[in-house]
Order: C-alpha cells, then structure tokens, then sequence
C-alpha cells in the first residue's frame, strides 16, 4: 500500500506540454477528476493501475494524488485564467468515475463501474456504466450506450440519447430531442420542452413509463404482447397508433386511457402542442435506421439530408419571377428560424478550431 | 383522471378507507394511470417528509394553541383509543406544490426561497380548501410564483458568476419554459377542470424552479 501511495502522490506539474503517468491503485479505488476546460476521457483496460496523460500546453498543470481510495486529478493554471487541458485517462475497468468539467467535452469508454459527470458548457458521451449513472449538462447533448444500473441524464439545451440501456431511467431536458432505444426497463420517466421524445423499448409487467413534451411528438413502441394501460393527454395534438386501441375511459377531450391485454403497466404520454404516436418496435427501428441514413448522407452537414434538387432551366420568365419573390418574401423568415438552429453546432465547431489554434499559438509563442 | 378518487388518495395511503372504498379505488387506479401515477407520488412525498427532522418553532406556540381551544376540552390528553398518527393530505396540486417544495427544501436554494419576507405559505382554512381543484392550485402556484421570482433574483445577482454564453443559454430556455407555462394557463383559463393540464402547468413550474436551482449552484460554485 505504501509503495502505491508513492506511486500515486504525484504532481505532475507540467514544465513540459505534456504530463504522461502510470501508478498502481488499491482494489476498489475510485476516480475524481476535475477539469476546467478541455476533453476529460476515460478508458478502462484489465489492469490494476491508472494512466493519466494530460496535453497540457505551456501553463498548465495536472495534479495527480490519492485521497482515502479515490484517486483525485486536478487540472489548472500556474499563471492567469485557467488553462484549456485534454485529459486521457485510462483505468481498471470497473473503477467509479466522478468526472466534473465547466467547459469540458466528457467521453467514457468501457468502464463498467458507476459514472457521475457534470459539466456546464460540453458534450457527454459514454458507452458503458454500472450501478448509479448520473450524466448532466447545461449546454451540450448527451449520450449513453451499453450502460446499466439507475440513470438519470439531464441536459438543457441539448438532445439526450440512451441506447441498449438496462435498468431505472430517468432523462430530463429542456430545449432538444430524447431518442431512447434498445431499452430495457421497468421504470422510465423521460421529458422535454421543446423537443420529440422517442422511446423503443420494454414494457414490462407492473412497469411505469412517463413521457412527456410541450412542443414535440411523443412516439413509443408498444410490442405485441405488452400488458400495459395506457394514458394518452394533448391539449393540441393527435393520437395516433399502428395497431387497434381499445379505449377504456376518457376524461374530456383531451385524456384517453387505452388497456392493452392485461393493463399490467402503466404509461402516461403527455404532449401539449405534439402528436402522440403509438407504434411496433420495428416500426420506431426502421424511423431511426431511417434517420441515421439521411443523416449519414448529409455530406454537407447541415442536417438536411442531400437528395438531388438539381432542376433543369427549362422554366419561363413568370416562374424564376415567382421564384424569385418566393424566396425574397421568405428567406428573412427563414434565416430566423435557421440560425438559432445552427448557430450552436457551428459555436461548437469554431470553439474547438479556435481552441486547438490559441493553444498552439500559446505554445509556440514562448 | 377522477377528481373524487384523486382527493381520496391520501385516506388510501394512510389505511382509511374501508373495505368497499378500498376495493372500489384499487378497481379504479386499475383503470386509470393518472391517479396510479398521483398514488406513486404521493407515496414518494410522504417518504421523503418522514424523513425530514422536526424542527422546533422559533416560540412557544402552545399558549396561543390552548387559548383557542373550547373550554372544558384538555388538549394534550385523549381517551385511550383516540390518538390518531400524524397524516398527510394533498390534493393534486397541493400535492405538486409539495414537490416543488421538495425540490427547494433540497438544495441550497431552499434558503433563498424560504427566507423571511419571501415565498410564504399561507396557511388556508378549510372552506377555502374545499373550494376546488382551481382555487388551491393558484393559491399554491402563488407560492411557486414566489419561490421562482426569488429564485430568478438570486440568479441576476449572481449571473456575474456564469460566463455570457451560460447566462444566454440559460435565459433562452427559461424563456422555451416561460413561452410554455403562458400557454398552458391560457389553456387553462379555457378549460379550468382539465387535470391534464393542471399537472403539466405545475410540471413545467417545477422544471423552471429546477432549472434556476441547477444554475445557481453552478453559480454559487463557479
């Protein structure tokens, strides 16, 4: 134990642009790091030690130590604002991570123990997670894949995605889309403001499913032999289904209860303004192969998939005329609805261009 | 969902009813995922208000208790038999508004909230609680009127904390939040008994007051 307090007091203070470490951790150690601004991302490999490789660029500096069990890294500046760093830690796979960031991209690979991350402006990704998952943002999408445990994943301004999640979910954002799919839960409560809420998955005997939007479609798959209640509520919205809905009770115009076999498990949609569609899990699978083919041609990543719009000049003077006022009539309203829209994406990419670009002048300029 | 049933819930949890009522509510909440999910919170409310500890009062209410009780009665000593546990009862609203309370009570900023001069619960009598569903669902959306205007005023005083683009993101979407509780209460003043929408108006009070509690931790820790 000494030798591995020895080896894990580290400092690691970066008269170098780059801090690499390695060091021996005790069985059931935990991982605490906290990074101002950068990329925080975890690997998980078979051994029993941990690898902490920071770019730290000219002032920054990792601070690596072992307090009780948990190995804590530190980022910061030895002079001025805090310094931009890129964390790549690697760790025993099933280690717990608390990884914490204000302008940090967080990213975990195949750990397999519980995993809290928090960061304000910054995306989450982690394939992996056992136990309590606790995922929030502020101001970047989240994502979790292969995962397992209690989950509960917020974001604000951002879409949140779960796929192939196993156990009690709960996933919470404000202004972006929920795609849950592949999942297997007896309990989930999933909701948004401005944004669909998809979910492909269980219904389980006794379970409770909630989903909820004010402004966005709700569509869930309810496979063939679900035994589930139903409880369907728009204000100005339509209920839609693929199969044949036998209504139990309404409750005014706008609530519907629907008993599907035995009505074992209860689900609640919930759409103020969207529409709320029940389908086949086959169905929602074939949406989002769908969806991520036409993202997956769109070679010019403007979210708009790329089909040919080429057309031939055989038009008369009257129709480029009325073209031509169509366009001036709207392009205002559209460039409107547009640049909110994109204006985030295109932050993200500039920020990180401009941030790989000050980090190179910052290192070379001394 | 079923106004008669939703009001009972809470005799329900405590053990209240008898046989047939029971029977009849648990033939209803079969049938009915609102009041099964109201059920489900309320028994989440009632666990999480055993566990908060009592506190003593500032002062000594008793005197004032025992002068309002009709002579000849002897508070503090019940015939045997009649010593009744303490209980807990919600209407929906009351219900939802305990939740958001909840969710101030559990973060630092339930002290913004909950400080002298702001957020006061007024306490009603009982006629007023049998006014109906509206009457106690605005009285107690005054009192998350209050928390959120609190909570909105610590926000401004510490957006110097938060970076610009933090601070826009973040009113972006308690406007995306505000834009939603505005039509939900036009929807509302339209169809005043929809207990849908009474719950997704005070759902969406409760984001905006989780929302602004989120953002000034961050603040508070930034």
């Amino acid at each position: 134990m000494v030798a591995t307090l020895a080896a894990a007091m580290l400092v690691a203070v970066a008269s170098q642009r780059q801090t690499d470490t390695t060091f021996a951790v005790p069985a059931g150690a935990s991982l605490s790091v906290n990074n101002f601004g950068g990329g925080i991302t975890v690997h998980a490999w078979s051994e029993n030690r941990v690898k902490v490789h920071g770019d730290v660029g000219r002032r920054g500096r990792v601070e690596v130590s072992l307090v009780g069990n948990t190995v804590v890294v530190k980022t910061g500046s030895r002079e001025g604002a805090p310094s931009v760093i890129d964390l790549d830690i690697t760790v025993p796979r099933s280690m717990g991570l608390t990884l914490g960031g204000t302008y940090a991209d967080v990213t975990v690979e195949g750990v397999q123990g519980p995993i809290s991350a928090e960061t304000v402006n910054g995306e989450i990704n982690v394939r992996g997670g056992k136990g309590i998952i606790t995922l929030h943002s502020i101001q970047g999408s989240v994502t979790l894949a292969d995962a397992s445990g209690r989950i509960e994943v917020n974001s604000v301004n951002e879409a949140i995605e779960l796929s192939n999640v196993t156990g009690e979910i709960k996933v919470e954002t404000t202004n972006g889309e929920v795609t849950l799919t592949g999942i297997q839960s007896s309990s989930v409560d999933a909701g948004t403001i401005n944004g669909d809420v998809v979910y492909e998955g269980t219904v389980t005997d006794g379970g409770s499913y909630s989903f909820g939007s004010h402004n966005g479609d709700i569509t869930v798959s309810i496979p063939e032999r679900a035994n589930v209640t139903v409880t369907v509520a728009t204000a100005n919205g339509d209920i839609d289904a693929s199969f044949p809905l036998p209504m139990t009770s309404t409750a005014g115009r706008h609530r519907k209860t629907f008993k599907i076999g035995t009505g074992s498990a209860r689900m609640e949609l919930e759409s103020f303004q969207g529409d709320i569609e029940l389908r086949r899990p086959q169905e929602i699978r074939e949406r989002i192969d769908e969806h991520k083919r036409d993202h997956h041609n769109d070679n010019d990543n403007d979210h708009d998939s790329d089909r040919d719009t080429s057309f031939s000049s055989h038009f008369d003077a009257g129709t480029w005329d009325y073209a031509a006022r169509y366009a001036k009539a709207y392009a205002p309203k559209y460039a409107k609805a547009y640049a909110p829209l994109y204006a985030r994406t295109y932050a993200r990419t500039y920020a990180r261009t401009y941030k790989r670009a000050y980090r190179d002048t910052d290192t070379t300029s001394h | 969902m079923n106004d008669l049933w939703t009001n009972r819930l809470s005799e329900y949890l405590d053990g209240e009813l008898d046989s047939a009522e029971r029977a009849a509510l648990e033939a209803h909440l079969a049938t009915c995922g609102a009041c099964y999910a109201t059920l489900s919170e309320l028994r989440g409310v009632v666990a999480y208000a055993k566990t908060l500890v009592d506190s003593e009062p500032a002062t000594d209410l008793w005197p004032d208790i025992r002068a309002r009780l009709t002579p000849g009665q002897r508070p503090g000593v019940s015939p045997p038999g009649t010593v009744r546990s303490r209980r807990f009862s919600f209407t929906v609203p009351q219900l939802l508004a305990a939740s958001i309370a909840l969710v101030l009570l559990s973060s630092g900023g339930a002290y913004m909230a909950l400080r002298p001069g702001t957020s006061k619960v007024t306490p009603q009598p009982a006629a007023v609680r049998q006014q109906g569903i509206m009457t106690v669902a605005n009285v107690d959306r005054g009192t998350t009127d209050a928390a959120i205007a609190d909570l909105q005023a610590t926000l401004t005083q510490n957006e110097s904390r938060l970076d610009t683009t933090t601070v826009r993101i973040v009113r972006q979407n308690l406007a995306i939040i505000d834009r939603a509780i505005v039509e939900a209460r036009i929807a509302l003043q339209k169809d005043p008994g929809n207990a849908y929408l009474n719950l997704h108006l005070a759902d969406t009070m409760r984001r905006k007051v989780e929302l602004l509690r989120r953002v000034n931790d961050i603040a508070a820790q930034s």
